[in-house]
């Protein structure tokens, strides 16, 4: 018996080519590495599938990729102290989030890691994922009010740090 | 804002590796290979036209016993002096008491979940049903009147079906 809401296997990769590149970028405001990001949407991905969950919920799919970071976060005793240690302040130059910036828009990442993560992942799902607030409220456990608060918040800071570089040079806010 | 929204919206995500495409496939074959000894939680959704059948049929039931308090005297059974006979029964031996009410009051309706009847291709949800029940006889011409409380519980087996 094949449930009505489970993918096939050429639907998937319909919907997992547009959702990746955003659940990737989601996937990164926990893990550091790529690789790491990449584990995580597999799985997340994947214990959805296996679930007969709907691709259209997307609060969930955004919860499962949330909760599998958690989860390999946790099992890694080391990365978490240092995760935890660092915050939402971590530093995720290593490996570029964003492909083929120029500097303005280099500097324009590095303001983003440099956002509280509470604000930080909300831009992420509103920006690059296209999630209501209300969808983005049900993902991180918030009201919908307080999700587009953070967004607000967050472009707001945004913002103000770009001004600050840009009345400022000699201070730069990130190499990448 | 809405600049800094626009020039968010520039940055391009990296993609994922061609690797991450086909390690999810295999993932998700073996979950295929997996899924028929599964049973996911969307097997388990309530079917409500069984449901509505179920109490259909248990509130028939009810109408039913409740209309038996009533019997004419013609189809009357005589009953023995039975320690479990039931107390409508019992009442009715007594001269000329009639039963003037019936109280049932349910205090516990608890769902304890599916059950695979062996031989079944579907499971069944259990319902069991508690309540205490309240009969009430009159004798017309003396005004007396008779009250036997008794607990009582009912178990329904509701076919689910699955998706």
């Amino acid at each position: 018996m094949v449930m009505e809401n489970v993918a096939t296997h050429e639907d998937w990769k319909v919907c997992f080519s547009e959702l990746a590149p955003g659940l990737l970028l989601f996937a990164r405001q926990w893990v550091c590495s790529a690789a790491d990001a990449e584990d995580v949407v597999q799985e997340a991905f994947v214990r959805f599938w296996r679930r007969g969950l709907d691709l259209r919920n997307r609060a969930l799919l955004y919860s499962a990729v949330r909760s599998a970071a958690l989860d390999l976060i946790r099992r890694d005793g080391r990365r978490a102290r240092r995760e935890l240690e660092a915050g939402g302040e971590i530093e995720q130059a290593t490996q570029p989030q964003f492909e083929q910036m120029d500097d303005a828009q280099r500097e324009l990442a590095a303001a983003l890691d440099r956002l509280p993560r509470e604000q930080r992942e909300v831009l992420v799902m509103k920006i690059w994922n296209e999630l209501t607030f209300a969808e983005i409220g049900q993902t991180i456990g918030v009201s919908q009010n307080t999700a587009a608060s953070r967004y607000r918040y967050g472009l707001g800071a945004l913002k103000k740090m770009l001004e600050e570089a840009r009345t400022t040079p000699a201070r730069t806010i990130a190499t990448l | 804002m809405n600049d800094i929204e626009n020039e968010l919206r520039k940055l391009r995500p990296t993609r994922p590796s061609n690797g991450l495409p086909i390690r999810i496939g295999m993932a998700l074959a073996d979950a295929g290979k997996l899924r028929d000894d599964v049973i996911t939680p969307h097997r388990f959704r309530v079917n409500w036209v069984g449901l509505g059948l179920g109490v259909a049929a248990a509130a028939a039931f009810l109408i039913v016993a409740r209309l038996d308090v009533h019997p004419p005297a013609a189809t009357r059974h005589p009953v023995a002096s039975n320690s479990t006979a039931p107390p409508r029964d019992r009442a009715s031996e007594v001269s000329s008491y009639q039963a003037i009410g019936l109280t049932q009051v349910v205090y516990s309706k608890r769902n304890e979940g599916l059950l695979f009847p062996p031989g079944s291709a579907t499971p069944v949800r259990r319902l069991r049903t508690t309540r205490h029940e309240t009969m009430r006889w009159e004798d017309p011409h003396t005004g007396a009147r008779l009250q036997v409380s008794y607990p009582a519980e009912e178990v329904t087996l509701i076919p689910v079906s699955g998706q």
